[in-house]
Parts: structure tokens; C-alpha cells; sequence
């Protein structure tokens, strides 16, 4: 999955004497730039002035209105679970493919790849089937811990580790395939265990896509809908997410709150990827 | 800017214009003037989830009918979602001939945009051309013994019942509980208690597991095994079951009718041309065949001849009210129903513990 | 790279055990999380076996809706391969303000959610939105006709063209551009005649990822379009509707047959992309 690239500085080529260039260049910008005020920028305002047109006092008070508080909430502190969970699954996933041989190495490459081939709503439907009350681990599930999965927010934490599997794994992957090994293998001949290279060599250079695929994922998570729809019961205070909520509003013509619950996802996920742009893009250049 | 810059963007802008025109359908419309067979016409249907069946037996009925009346063919296109949904969509532009819904205020809604115009209350039986009545699905041999509304509220149960922003039938379902209880037909709450029903909500919403976006899906939810009760209209249960699921129906003591209104969109059968063809469908629906296709298919018919014969299959319900007991849809839904002040989401967030 | 030294530490046997550990977690995540559900769609669309699922997806409801998903991603494909290319060229080669939160705001796709760019776009194309009274005195119909499904998979598509484009474009430099320029060429032509080619697998990485995503778009599509049958059901779509009607076999037959295909596209990128290195 790319992720935002640094922008180096581009070298301005000298065009002294080819005014014939000009025509080009702003035509090119503009198109571009009007391609991207259609798609992009013109929806994105559209929403921002419907969400503040009773101004900052108005979305603010249909934010934190008690369901949108509510479901808001539930959204962050689910993707939050679930980035933490992925940070480590996906690191130890990227480590043991890089690192190890194992029988069926190609076919658990493949797996990482699944979940972005797979449509949510399918994801959603399949974990019910799977997981559900209904279902004989389910079921056991909540005797023996008192826990409901599907329809409760676990499953909700499911169906997002589901779509945001290969996130991390694939962020980390290169970077680990890339690492030099001389400050490893100087460990190693220093007596250091396999354990404690990881923790002290290697780790600490895989912080940055790490941190990079966990973000990711976490955005890629508040905005989750198709699966959560089907997975999370979506019962207002107690399964509803910021997406869903959105939906209800916006069916039953609470415009300003879907605008409103709107604006602060999209304010999160901007902010999370110009978080993201700035960790690559102070990663320290390494010597080629 | 530049002007070179304004034509980059003219042409970007034409470009992606005219990309996206081309994508629009040709729609064929309007038949030629003089009777006789005219070219083929397209009419556009609006539904909800529920009665995918029956229009699924009635269109070509219709269009046979049609085709013999006039020589003209007709082809449909259908789209069935959640009734509020569906309303929601045909005010924002889509351009549905007819639509059939699961309550009036769902088309209320498209007649304050101005769509409709003329007085489709004014067909046959009002403008309603199906019934329903509220009532409970539960699984083979009811092992949690659900006979009425009280039973709904007993600890540990798990029901299903649609989401109210999204679902006609979730709105009926509602109804249906706060009218039973303020009847006085609910055991231990007293009538005409407004906070007694209120209480009684709260403890039923407690035990809400899923809120589907829709009737269908819902009871579909219900299906693969989740939940012991499902809310549901009586039809969708006997749909099922005709499906070949094992689920019993439950019908309660004291539940609404269920009404289910239809009519043509003036503004798009007046834009496509289509309105003989529109108006013929809908008055084809209130007609004594369509009502027994209805009947056939788990719905109930404001047709006193399809009530007569189909009596043994959909026995009266002991207490029996309408929207009218609520003063109509007009005060039904704000009183209930708004986003902000109504009893119903003061209800889910009390029974959340907020 | 993935063999070295490390693979054999000094640890000899407490270490291999340590190992299968790790490996052992590892598969047992992505079993429950992944292969099982794979594993399940799998058991629900062969239910009745192969047969069943032939028929189901020889369906003309079947057919029509891959046919409006494979359109609309081409759609998307064409578009953003042609536009996408420039703003990637734009944003790497030119200096404007503002760039840096353009370059920003190009992610925002990924994390957007559906149903927000469903709201988003019915408040600019729906009847009473921005431009709605505009399109309607134009008999353009975009809300729940097939523009509004290409606005939407457009949207949600708009990265990947240009996130694959732009570090190609930066690798490959101005000086082939300059030696064009001082021959009398126009940026216009130099991009289509010098740039465009150089930069083609950047292109087919882009293609294949916008494909993928095209087809698996589903609440952006369902809240703009409306989910009409014969009009605006995508494959997404048309699995919805089956499992509202209880085909479960022809639901999960076309989930089936979307996900081989994404699977096979992003694995491919995926191979592709090492053996290119």
C-alpha cells in the first residue's frame, strides 16, 4: 500500500530561452488542479459549509450531542484497540516472513494481501456466520467470559483487524527485507541473544513504518462502514459507530449532525496522514 | 489567471462532463401521442424491503395486462430499500414513477419536495394498497415461551427489530409497542400512562441486539441464527416461512395495523412521459387480482372481498388499532420520532444507562 | 534478503522452539482472522456445489451488474490514469502554495468514510444539492444513475494513481525532460513523448490498485446510488440485494468471483513489483 511519499525540493530546470514551455506548464496545472476541485476539494467544501452553517457553536453542539459523543467514542477507542493489536501483530507477521523459513511462507503472503481483495459487506457477513451468538464459539465465548463478540464491540475491534490486516505487515516488511544487517550480525558476534537484537537493533529501526502502518490503519479504521454495519449491532450508546451514525442522520434528516460527525472524521484522518507524511519524510535519508 | 490557465481547466471540466454524461442511461420515455402500440416504456419503482415478492409477481402481471390493453410494452426497474430510505432517495433525485412504501409519512415526505401533486389519497382505500399487522418472529417451538408484548421485556431475551432513522417497519414496530401499552394490553404497565409505556420501552430496547437498516434485513439477521425474537411485520414472517424457513409466527394480543401506501410521483411521470402507464399501475394495485397476489404473498388487504377470503389465513388481531389511535402520522413522528426530542430516542439512550 | 545469519543465532535449540512460537502465533491470527472467513465464504458458496454457483453467476442480473462495476472502474482507470498523472507530475515538478496540503489532502480518500463521501456527493450532485438545480436544466442525472457510482469510485480511487506515480516520477528525474526542453519541446510534449513511457510501471501498479478498490467499492456506491436494480447495482450492490433474498449461493458466488480478482490483481502488483526491482 503506498503511503505518502516526501517531496524533495524539485529542481527548477532552466527554461531561459522557451516561452513556448509556459503555455504547457499552466495548462497542465490547471487541469490537474481543476481535476482535483471536482473530485476533492468541491465535496469537501460542500460539506464543511453545510456542517458549519449555524458556525463553530453549531457543530460543536451537534458533536457533542449525547449519540455523536457516543458513537464517536466508540469509534476511536475501537480503532484505537485494534492499531495496538495490529502494531504488534503486524510487526511479528512482517518479522516472521522476513526472517524465518517456514513451510506455506507464500501462502501466508497471499493471505496478507486477502482482506483489501475481499468487499466488507462480505467481510461483515462472514464474521457473523463465524463468530456470532448463534455460533458454537460464540456462544462460548460469552459463557465462559462474558463476553459478546459479534453485535458488541470486540467485534467490532474484529471486523476492523480483518480490513486493516495487511497495513502494518506491509509497511514493515520492506523496510525489515532492506535493513542493513551489519549493526545485527556486530550484535550478534558481541554475544547478544536473538531477543535482545530485536528489541534494541532491530525494532527501533522498524519504529518509523510501524508507526506509519498503525496510523494508517487506525485512519483506514474511523471510517470503516461495510463490515461494521453488518458486525456491530449498531445500537445507539452501545454498538453505533461515527459511521453508521452518520447514515441514521443522514436518513432521518439530521443533516447537520451527519455534516458535523462528518467534519470531525475527516479532520482526524487528515491529521492523521499529514502525521504520516511528516514521519517519512523526516526518516533520515540512509546512505545509499 | 491566465487564460491558458482558465482553458486547462475548461477543458478538464468539459472533458469529465461529458465522461459522465455519456454514462448516463438513454431513457426512453415518452409513448407516441396517438394510442396504439407505441414504443416501449420504462417505469421506475420505489419500494420498500418488504413486499419484494409480491411486485415481484405483480409486475409481470401488469405489464401482461398492459401489453394486451394498449399493445405498448412495459419493462420495470425496481429498487427496494428501508421505506425511509427509500423516500430519502427519491427526494434527493432519484426519479421513481411510483413509489410503494411502508407508511404515509415516508410519502409525506416527497409530497412537501413538491413531487407529488395531486391528492393520492384519494384512490381506492386512501392510496393504501397493502396491510400489515406488527408481530413477533420465534424460533421453532417459541423455547422462550413469547406470547406477548410483556414477554418482551423479560431479562436475557435478545430481539431483533429494525433502526427507526432508516426503517418504515422499525416506526411500526414502535407504534405498535407504545399503543399496546397504552391500551393497557400490555401485563403490569397501565393504560394511558405515558411514563408507564415509556418504562416498558426502555426495558424492551435493553434487550435490542441488532438494528438493522431495514424490515428484510433484519428478519434475514434473524435467519442465520441470531437473536430469540424478531419485531417484524406479520408479512415478512410468512414470507419466510413460504421460503422454507422453520420460524413461527406470533402475533400479539394488541398490535397496529400496518398500512402501506403507493402513488404516483407527478413531477418524474410528467419528466419521463410515463404518467398513463404510472397512473394504470398504481390503480391496478388496489384492484381485487392484485390485492389476492398481495394476500398471497403474506400481506393483508384493505379489500373487503380479499379480507373475506383469506379470513382463516389472517385471523383479527384481539386489539386492533390504526395510526389514527396516535393522531395520525403527523403527530406520530414528531412526538416519537425526532431526532432530537423524541420518546423513542430518549428511550435507547435511557435504556443505555445515559 | 529474508535468510541470514540471525536465522541460525548461536541459541541452537531454546531459540528454534522460540521460533515456532512466533511462527505458530502468526499463523494462528491470521487463521482466525483471515482464513477462516475466506474459509466460510468459500463453504457458503459451494454449498450447493459447482454447479449451482455456474448458474447463479450465469444470471443476467449477475452479468449486468459486473458489466456496470467493470465500466465504472474502467471509468475510473481512464480517468485517473490521465488526470492522476498530471497532478503527480504537478505536485513533483512544480512549486505553487499550497502544494504541500494538496500533496496532504490527495491521502484523504483512504480514510474517508463511504458513507461520508456518499453524503458528500448527494450534497453537491443530489437534486437539492450544490449543483443539483444546474444538472437537472442540463437533463444530467448523476445522484442514483451511474455518474454519481463513477463520482464516487473516482473518489475513493483518487490516491493510488498518483501515490504510485509520484515516486517514479521523482526517481526519474528532470534531465531528460531538460534535454527535451532545450530541443524546442513543450512540457506538454515532453511528458507524452519522453516522460509518459519511462514512467509505465508506476502506471500498471497504479491501474491495478484503482481496479481493486473499484471493485470492491460498496457504501459509497449504495448511499449515491441507490442500489436500483438494472440501474445502479454494482457487484457490491447485487450482493447486498441477494442476501436480502435469501440467495445466499449467488451472494457469495459474486463476493467469490470479486475477490479471486482482486486477489490476482494485488498479488500480482505485489510479484511484479519485486521481480522489477
Amino acid at each position: 500500500m503506498s503511503v505518502a511519499t516526501a517531496l524533495p525540493p524539485a529542481p527548477r530546470p532552466a527554461r531561459a530561452g522557451a516561452p513556448a514551455a509556459h503555455w504547457g506548464r499552466w495548462g497542465l496545472r490547471g487541469t490537474a488542479l481543476a481535476y482535483l476541485a471536482v473530485l476533492l476539494l468541491i465535496p469537501l467544501a460542500v460539506i464543511f459549509r453545510d456542517g458549519l452553517r449555524e458556525g463553530l457553536g453549531g457543530l460543536w453542539d451537534a458533536v457533542r450531542a449525547p449519540a455523536a459523543w457516543s458513537a464517536l467514542t466508540l469509534t476511536l477507542w475501537t480503532a484505537a484497540v485494534m492499531a495496538v493489536i495490529n502494531a504488534v501483530m503486524g510487526t511479528l507477521t512482517a518479522y516472521v516472513q522476513e526472517r524465518f523459513t517456514f513451510p506455506g511462507q507464500s501462502v501466508l503472503n497471499a493471505l496478507i494481501d486477502l482482506p483489501l481483495a475481499i468487499p466488507t459487506l462480505v467481510t461483515g457477513v462472514m464474521l457473523v456466520v463465524l463468530y456470532g451468538p448463534q455460533t458454537a464459539i460464540g456462544s462460548w465465548v460469552q459463557e465462559v467470559f462474558g463476553l459478546r463478540i459479534i453485535f458488541a464491540p470486540p467485534g467490532i475491534i474484529l471486523a476492523l483487524l480483518f480490513v486493516t490486516y495487511p497495513f502494518v505487515v506491509r509497511a514493515v516488511q520492506p523496510v525489515l527485507a532492506g535493513l542493513d544487517h551489519d549493526e545485527e550480525e556486530a550484535a550478534a558476534t558481541l554475544g547478544a541473544g536473538a531477543r535482545l537484537i530485536f528489541w534494541r537493533v532491530t525494532l527501533p529501526a522498524l519504529a518509523v513504518p510501524i508507526a506509519t502502518g498503525t496510523l494508517l490503519s487506525f485512519a483506514r479504521a474511523i471510517g470503516e462502514f461495510g463490515a461494521i454495519a453488518i458486525v456491530a449491532g449498531n445500537i445507539p450508546f452501545k454498538s453505533q459507530t461515527a459511521a453508521v451514525y452518520v447514515l441514521g442522520a443522514v436518513e432521518s434528516e439530521n443533516r447537520l449532525a451527519a455534516s458535523a460527525v462528518s467534519i470531525v472524521m475527516l479532520a482526524i484522518a487528515f491529521t492523521l496522514v499529514r502525521v504520516v507524511d511528516w514521519l517519512q519524510h523526516r526518516r533520515p535519508e540512509r546512505a545509499e | 489567471m491566465n487564460r491558458k490557465f482558465v482553458r486547462g481547466v475548461g477543458a478538464a471540466l468539459a472533458g469529465m462532463l461529458l465522461l459522465a454524461a455519456c454514462r448516463a442511461p438513454a431513457n426512453s420515455g415518452a409513448p407516441t401521442a396517438a394510442g396504439g402500440s407505441a414504443a416501449p416504456i420504462k417505469l421506475i419503482l420505489g419500494a420498500y424491503t418488504t413486499p419484494r415478492e409480491a411486485y415481484g409477481e405483480l409486475l409481470p402481471l401488469f405489464a401482461a395486462q398492459w401489453l394486451a390493453q394498449t399493445g405498448q410494452t412495459v419493462t420495470f426497474e425496481e429498487s427496494y430499500l428501508g421505506s425511509s430510505a427509500q423516500s430519502r432517495a427519491v427526494v434527493e433525485g432519484f426519479e421513481a414513477d411510483v413509489v410503494a412504501l411502508s407508511l404515509e409519512t415516508d410519502v409525506t415526505r416527497i409530497v412537501n419536495a413538491g413531487l407529488i401533486t395531486h391528492d393520492w389519497k384519494a384512490a381506492p382505500y386512501d392510496g393504501i394498497v397493502s396491510d400489515s399487522v406488527v408481530a413477533f418472529a420465534v424460533r421453532a417451538g417459541n423455547p422462550k415461551n413469547v406470547q406477548d408484548w410483556a414477554d418482551l421485556g423479560q431479562a436475557g431475551l435478545e430481539i431483533l427489530t429494525p433502526n427507526p432513522q432508516t426503517s418504515g417497519g422499525a416506526m411500526w414496530n414502535i407504534l405498535a409497542l407504545y399503543g399496546a401499552a397504552l391500551r393497557g394490553q400490555v401485563a403490569g404497565v397501565a393504560a394511558n400512562d405515558d411514563a408507564a409505556a415509556q418504562a416498558f420501552l426502555e426495558a424492551v430496547l435493553r434487550n435490542v441486539t441488532v438494528l438493522d437498516k431495514g424490515a428484510r434485513e433484519s428478519i434475514v439477521n434473524y435467519e442465520s441464527g441470531v437473536g430469540d425474537v424478531a419485531i417484524t411485520y406479520e408479512n415478512e414472517v410468512l414470507t419466510g416461512q413460504q421460503a422454507g424457513q422453520d420460524y413461527e409466527l406470533v402475533i400479539p394480543t394488541s398490535s397496529i395495523l400496518i398500512q402501506n401506501p403507493a402513488a404516483v410521483v407527478d413531477t418524474y411521470v410528467d419528466k419521463h412521459g410515463t404518467r398513463a402507464v404510472a397512473e394504470a399501475f398504481v390503480a391496478f394495485l388496489a384492484t381485487t387480482e392484485a390485492q389476492r397476489i398481495f394476500a398471497k404473498h403474506g400481506l393483508r388487504s384493505p379489500d373487503p372481498v380479499v379480507q373475506g377470503e383469506t379470513a382463516g389465513q389472517y385471523p383479527a388481531v384481539a386489539d386492533q388499532f390504526d395510526i389514527n389511535f396516535f393522531g395520525g402520522w403527523a403527530e406520530a413522528t414528531p412526538k416519537y420520532f425526532d431526532a432530537e426530542h423524541g420518546l423513542y430516542y430518549a428511550a435507547i439512550a435511557a435504556a443505555q444507562g445515559q | 534478503m529474508s535468510q541470514s545469519q540471525l536465522a541460525a543465532p548461536p541459541d541452537g535449540a531454546g531459540t528454534r522452539w522460540g521460533r515456532r512460537l512466533l511462527i505458530g502465533v502468526v499463523w494462528a491470527y491470521a487463521a482466525l482472522l483471515v482464513v477462516a472467513p475466506v474459509a466460510a465464504l468459500l463453504a457458503g458458496a459451494f454449498r450447493e456445489g459447482l454447479g449451482a454457483i455456474v448458474a447463479a453467476l450465469a444470471q443476467p442480473e449477475v452479468l449486468a451488474s459486473f458489466t456496470l462495476t467493470l465500466r465504472i472502474a474502467l471509468v475510473a482507470v481512464v480517468v485517473h490514469g490521465v488526470f492522476g498523472s498530471m497532478v503527480a507530475w504537478v505536485l513533483v515538478r512544480h512549486r505553487f502554495r499550497g502544494r504541500a496540503w494538496l500533496n496532504a489532502l490527495i491521502d484523504l480518500p483512504f480514510a474517508v468514510s463511504a458513507v461520508v463521501v456518499g453524503y458528500m456527493l448527494l450534497l453537491v450532485f443530489g437534486r437539492t444539492g450544490l449543483l443539483g438545480p444546474l444538472l437537472a436544466s442540463w437533463n444530467i442525472q448523476v445522484a442514483f444513475a451511474v455518474p454519481g457510482l463513477v463520482l464516487a469510485t473516482l473518489f475513493v480511487t483518487l490516491p493510488f494513481m498518483i501515490r504510485e506515480l509520484m515516486p517514479v516520477i521523482e526517481a526519474f528525474g528532470p534531465e531528460q525532460g531538460q534535454a527535451a526542453a532545450t530541443l524546442g519541446a513543450s512540457e506538454w510534449q515532453t511528458f507524452w513523448w519522453v516522460t509518459f513511457p519511462a514512467l509505465r510501471w508506476g502506471f500498471v501498479y497504479g491501474l491495478g490498485l484503482t481496479l481493486a478498490r473499484a471493485l470492491g467499492e460498496f457504501g459509497a456506491v449504495l448511499v449515491v446510488g441507490g442500489g436500483i436494480q438494472g440501474r445502479t447495482d454494482t457487484a457490491t450492490i447485487f450482493i447486498f440485494h441477494a442476501l436480502e433474498e435469501r440467495q445466499y449461493v449467488g451472494a457469495y458466488s459474486v463476493a467469490l468471483v470479486l475477490g479471486l480478482v482482486s486477489l490476482v490483481l494485488v498479488t500480482s502488483i505485489d510479484v511484479v513489483r519485486r521481480r522489477v526491482k
